[in-house]
């Protein structure tokens, strides 16, 4: 069978993971020339299933209550080994990435994780990802069927909606109560309980702030409106502008964001030596030549000043088009 | 109280990105002037494990890895943190195994070391980042697992958890024995080895096995294979936003910081 | 009347002598097992060579027991210390003077030797000993300055030596009043004694008075004598033996070695665990205070006290038990106060009796370090990216050959001819703002014709943050690698900006087989001037002050050939805290991978000095301290522009007109 199944494990709603999946899904069905498949398992609405529905041509819904990992993964193999798939997609979430390897050797294929693009490449299936911290790409051809892999789904497009939606069919599989491992307690932390070490967006600060004031009345509102956190450069914790909690660098924390937005900062190496795992750099800074524009991925050469507050503005905007 | 904590030796993730260098024929790293070292998570998880045995007492650690024979100094590092034994499957069949052959390998050690409660492995490991070793190794012991653990206690017949997620965390209850794969956290941050515990490990015995002591035939791809590894070409140019008015520059910046944002 | 007949009766006035000897037993033997029991303890500790080259040892002794060179550093200490100290040594010899005509039955005390010596010089110097005394008190009780140690005992014995000068002027008086001496006016003081207390005594009280005082100045003199050596009043006999057993060597070697396969225990947590000489050191402090007093830490507020630490341990080996921990059980050796010294050395090169306190903090920091694993988390990372990176700097991007990018550098494997290693060091290659310094090196040495090489990627660090941190297993393991590198390649000479490194090298690796010759860049530089080999033009009025680095002044000597690069093209201003004297940047000891309180930084106080003196460039001479002076110029000067630069910065900016590409000044920094 040449099907490809996406599964969503106990999704809180049909959000921009699960539709890059679809999409990623659809595209690969297409060029398998097989159906595209969706494996919902305890979804925390009702309404889920039926906005898989629109993209996928089957939707297995099975509903388990509360999700726990051992008869989920057992309610995954049954229904998969039923379908037989070429692949198996799954999304980066924690459930997903715990699950993929262990469903894998269940069904006898190959996982990978981590994936950012799926091929077909001589009828074998073959996946890329970032290895060595980010520093190199690798192609891997998966040799068994069927490919188990958990994706970046975020970053793909997503699926166009089907002229007729698909069928949702419910199981019921009978999955006996396993006792060896049991969830007990679930935890949704906020922003703010967030570590600095943890922060997935960070907005600094540097010398070049100028004062205080600047921190709470332009960064703040800015790093609230990107769901980021506050941190600076080791010279604005020196002049006291805000707590040395908020120091990054050398002797400082050290973070490893998607995206860290130096703000009037020049970019030192000690500064640096706390931000070497961020994945993206921009910066706003009025000199050209400071290092941290060496560093950047994009950034404008502007006072923050001018900056700061139109960008938030721009921001809104784009957040309320996405929406 | 049984644990196995695995372990492995990769190159040193962190040389300057300048110096990375790749050999395409061979599809892996270059060492260079890399040193080696113990793969971050793996640490974590030995020190999870010497502080629940320094907790809840009474826990024999044996540390077991499967690589080249330089491999034996990461094992050392852990005897002088103070687990208890070690050994190594030496690896000279295959530079970059594939997750499923490390997976059976450590499985068949870890039978032939004996009974065990409690597997501790790394979430990951800092060069392939494959993060399989887990899961695979608790389906080849046919035992369950739970992943991403930074924190571990003894509780009436089994092991209370916590467990890092995307959005939070989890407290999970379970029975041993069980694998787990473990995180990093504040409180599991690995212990420096007093000089005398290092000078000391290296008298301490190691068992060395081959792969051949284990009954073991390497089938390499036939899991998966590497078929291409190359170092992208990264503009080391910074992109500075273009517009003729600030107006559009900003927009222009607000998009690229949007595009990011987005795919988290 | 015959001046070769003067004299005077020893025991005038004075029956029962044997009772002056009866009590002077006891207070001997009570003198006696005070020095016995301290040197029994000083031989607990472990063995050290002090003892070599007696001359220059014994010239130590003559500068600064006797002449009292650095005592005499602080104007007012040192005049009132000479007075009491010279005075006494008259009148001991005029005491033993005394004792030889009076039980050895000699005949010194007569003629011009007695008027001129045992009367009138002995006089003046009781008077100056008076004078000194009363100096101390002014101090003490007036001025009080916080580095002294304020205690009963100070006091006591200020009050006692006092006392007994008194005693004797009245002494000499009552005996010149009573028997008319046709020799008073001999006795200045002892004249005037007499004036004044003629009227008051009379010719029957006169010998009363003068009885009961003998024997209360007897009694007095021999309970100071059996209290001497339980007392800091000790240092009169320790002072002098510890200068005599002081180091030899610069105090850039300051260090001690470990025997790591014989050695028990790393480090120090115990009295037993130091050597005898520490011990002594203990023994020999005289609670002046100026160590404290001149520590960059202590100066910013911190905890750090290394006249605590000494009287601490002090107290402890007076208390018995050597062999208990030592560390954290007293005030001054928390591991906060160990964790906050930066090895400048400024407590040992101020010390007047030459004691070695920060040896003493390192002994500590090595048991903390090796045998606890228990040290500041900052510390932590940086041991450990020295362990997997030979770097302290951990997360850093940068390549150790990332400086030469567009300079033609050769390793020195591709240098049959180089005549000189250039040692980069961890920051002068790691450290963005620090390249732009060995790219200014390397221009120089090449503009001059130098031929040199580098070890590039090769390059592992000297070792000396590991060392000062107090990993000595880690250091050692490096400086054997660094050294066997070196000889392997048939190094002769080499060339560092990093004053860390140069100290490494000149004087802690011959111990594993390195001899090489090591220079300062400063110092190559200036020769390389001196020699005509580069020639600066002094084009600019702008001025500088130079800011001596620990590790290359106070710790070897070098202060010259900085100032000479400095001077060429800009008018030199020095600070107050200059030289030998030079107030810490902050950065040494591990100290610059700490993060300070924001109200207790010494690189703050010491750019606060920098930027008063005004000048328009504060030049350094090594990376920690560029690091460490920026960081506070930056945070201090406010509106005021100072720029920041290393010598060879400066002494390429000095050269040409195509000095365009290394000396930016400070801009907005991060």
């Amino acid at each position: 069978m040449n099907d490809v199944v996406i599964c969503l494990l106990n999704p809180a709603g049909f959000d921009r993971a699960a539709q890059g999946l679809a999409g990623a899904g659809r595209r690969l069905a297409a060029e398998l020339g097989s159906q595209l498949k969706a494996i919902v398992l305890s979804p925390q609405s009702p309404a889920i299933p039926q906005e898989v529905a629109r993209v996928a041509d089957n939707v297995i819904v099975v509903d388990q209550g509360a999700y726990q990992p051992e008869p989920a993964l057992s309610a995954l193999t049954k229904v998969c080994s039923q379908l037989s798939p070429a692949a198996i997609l799954f999304g980066n979430d924690t459930y997903s990435q715990e699950a993929t390897p262990r469903l894998a050797h269940r069904l006898g294929g190959a996982a990978v994780g981590d994936v950012v693009e799926v091929m077909v490449h001589e009828k074998a299936l073959r996946v890329s990802r970032q290895v060595y911290g980010g520093k190199a790409q690798a192609t891997i051809e998966l040799k068994r069927p069927p490919a188990v892999l958990w994706t970046r789904s975020r970053s793909f497009a997503s699926a166009n909606h089907l002229t007729t939606p698909g069928d949702i069919t419910e199981l019921s599989p009978d999955i006996p109560i396993d006792p060896r491992t049991r969830i007990v307690e679930r935890k949704r932390e906020s922003q703010s309980e967030q570590r600095l070490e943890e922060a997935r967006v960070i907005v600094s600060g540097g010398r070049g702030i100028g004062g205080p004031e600047p921190f709470n009345n332009e960064l703040k509102p800015l790093a609230e409106l990107l769901g980021a956190q506050l941190a600076a450069s080791r010279a604005a914790c020196d002049a006291g502008w805000v707590p040395p909690t908020f120091q990054v660098g050398q002797t400082g924390k050290k973070v490893t964001p998607d995206l860290y937005l130096a703000i009037a900062i020049t970019g030192a190496s000690q500064h640096m030596a706390g931000i070497s795992e961020a994945k993206n750099i921009a910066a706003i800074n009025t000199d050209p030549d400071a290092p941290i524009f060496k560093h950047c991925r994009f950034g404008i050469v502007e006072d923050y000043r001018k900056v700061v507050p139109l960008l938030r503005q721009k921001l809104i905007a784009l957040q309320n088009s996405q929406r | 109280m049984n644990i196995v904590v695995c372990l492995k030796q990769i190159l040193d993730p962190e040389i300057p990105a300048r110096e990375f260098r790749v050999d395409a024929a061979r599809r892996e790293a270059e060492r260079g002037n890399a040193n080696l070292v113990t793969n971050i998570f793996c640490e974590n998880a030995l020190e999870t494990a010497l502080q629940f045995r320094e907790r809840w007492g009474d826990a024999k650690i044996t540390v077991l890895s499967f690589g080249a024979p330089t491999a034996e100094d990461s094992l050392r590092k852990a005897l002088a943190m103070k687990a208890d034994a070690a050994a190594l499957v030496i690896n000279d069949k295959s530079s970059n195994p594939d997750p499923l052959t490390v997976a059976q390998v450590l499985a068949t050690a870890i039978r032939k070391l004996g009974s065990f409660d409690l597997v501790m492995v790394g979430r990951e490991a800092g060069d392939w980042g494959a993060g399989q070793t887990a899961g695979l190794l608790a389906e080849e012991l046919s035992l369950p697992c739970v992943s991403f653990v930074d924190r571990i206690e003894a509780m009436n017949g089994g092991l209370r958890m916590k467990r890092q997620t995307d959005s939070g965390w989890e407290v999970l209850e379970a029975q041993t024995p069980l694998v787990v794969s473990i995180t990093n956290d504040e409180h599991n941050v690995p212990r420096i080895p007093k000089v005398r515990d290092v000078m000391m490990s290296y008298r301490q015995p190691l068992t060395q096995w081959t792969l051949a002591d284990l009954g073991y035939e390497m089938d390499d791809d036939k899991y998966y294979e590497v078929v291409d590894l190359s170092i992208p070409q990264k503009e080391s140019r910074c992109e500075f936003v273009t517009g003729d008015t600030l107006d559009e520059r900003v927009e222009s910046l607000a998009r690229r910081i949007t595009e990011v944002t987005s795919a988290l | 009347m015959n001046p070769a007949g003067a004299t005077r009766q020893i025991y005038w006035n004075i029956s029962h002598i044997w009772a002056m000897y009866v009590l002077l037993l006891p207070a001997l033997a009570i003198f006696v097992y005070g020095f016995y029991r301290q040197i029994r303890k000083w031989r607990r500790g472990a063995p050290t060579a002090r003892f070599d080259q007696p001359f220059t040892r014994l010239k130590l002794v003559f500068k600064h027991a006797i002449a009292q060179r650095r005592t005499a550093r602080d104007v007012y200490a040192g005049m009132f210390h000479r007075f009491i100290s010279y005075g006494f040594v008259i009148l001991t010899i005029a005491t033993t003077v005394v004792a030889l005509d009076a039980d050895f039955g000699t005949a010194i005390m007569r003629g011009h030797f007695y008027l001129y010596f045992q009367s009138l010089i002995v006089d003046l110097f009781g008077v100056l000993v008076l004078a000194g005394v009363g100096l101390a008190a002014v101090r003490r009780y007036l001025s009080r300055p916080k580095k002294l140690v304020y205690t009963d005992e100070a006091t006591w014995i200020l009050v006692l030596v006092a006392l007994i000068c008194v005693q004797g002027f009245l002494l000499e008086g009552w005996r010149i009043a009573a028997t008319n001496d046709p020799w008073a006016r001999y006795s200045p003081v002892g004249n005037l004694v007499a004036g004044i207390s003629l009227p008051f005594l009379s010719d029957a009280t006169l010998p009363m008075a003068h009885r009961f005082t003998w024997w209360f100045h007897l009694l007095l003199s021999f309970g100071v004598l059996a209290w001497f050596p339980y007392t800091k009043m000790m240092h009169v006999f320790t002072a002098p033996l510890n200068i005599y057993t002081a180091q030899l060597a610069p105090l850039g070697a300051s260090l001690k070695h470990i025997d790591f396969e014989k050695t028990e225990s790393f480090g120090v947590n115990s009295l037993a665990a130091f050597t005898w000489k520490d011990l002594l050191d203990l023994d020999a402090c005289t609670e002046c205070g100026r160590c404290t007093a001149v520590c960059p830490a202590h100066t910013v507020g911190k905890e750090l006290s290394p006249r605590d630490i000494i009287l601490d341990l002090r107290d402890a080996m007076h208390a018995g038990g050597l062999n208990a921990p030592i560390i954290g059980s007293m005030p001054a050796t928390s591991p906060t106060a160990l964790w906050q010294c930066t090895t400048c050395v400024a407590c040992m090169q101020v010390c007047p009796v030459f004691i070695e306190q920060m040896p003493k903090i390192v002994d500590m920091r090595r048991y903390l370090v090796m045998e606890e694993a228990e040290f500041p988390e900052s510390m932590q990372q940086a041991i450990m990216s020295l362990e997997k990176r030979g770097h302290p700097f951990s997360g850093t991007n940068a390549t150790r050959i990332d400086w030469t990018d567009g300079l033609d550098v050769k390793h020195i494997s591709d240098a049959q001819d180089a005549e000189v290693l250039l040692w980069v060091g961890c920051g002068g290659a790691l450290i963005e703002r620090n390249q732009k310094v060995t790219r200014s090196t390397a221009q120089l040495l090449d503009r001059a014709g130098v031929k040199f090489a580098i070890l590039g990627r090769d390059e592992k660090c000297s070792g000396d943050p590991a060392r000062r941190i107090g990993n000595e297993f880690l250091y050692e393991m490096l400086a054997k690698e660094n050294v066997e590198k070196l000889n392997k390649h048939n190094v002769k000479t080499v060339v560092t900006s990093c004053p860390h490194c140069f100290n490494a090298f000149r004087n802690e690796y011959p111990h594993f087989g390195g001899s090489f010759e090591v220079y300062h860049h400063s110092e190559y530089l200036a020769r390389l001037v001196s020699e005509g080999k580069l020639k600066p033009i002094a084009t600019t009025t702008k001025s500088v002050t130079f800011h001596d680095p620990c590790y290359l002044g106070r710790q070897n000597g070098v202060y010259d050939a900085p100032r000479q690069l400095v001077q060429i093209s800009s008018k030199s201003l020095e600070m107050e805290r200059s030289r030998e004297k030079s107030f810490c940047c902050g950065g040494g000891g591990g100290m610059s991978f700490v993060d300070e309180p924001p109200d207790k930084r010494v690189n703050q106080e010491r750019a606060r000095e920098a930027l008063a003196t005004g000048a328009d460039v504060l030049a350094v001479g090594c990376p920690f301290c560029m690091t460490m002076m920026e960081d506070g110029i930056n945070a201090q000067r406010g509106d005021r522009e100072m720029r920041v630069l290393d010598v060879a910065e400066l002494l390429w900016e000095a050269l040409s007109t195509d000095s365009t590409d290394s000396t930016d000044s400070i801009k907005e920094s991060a």
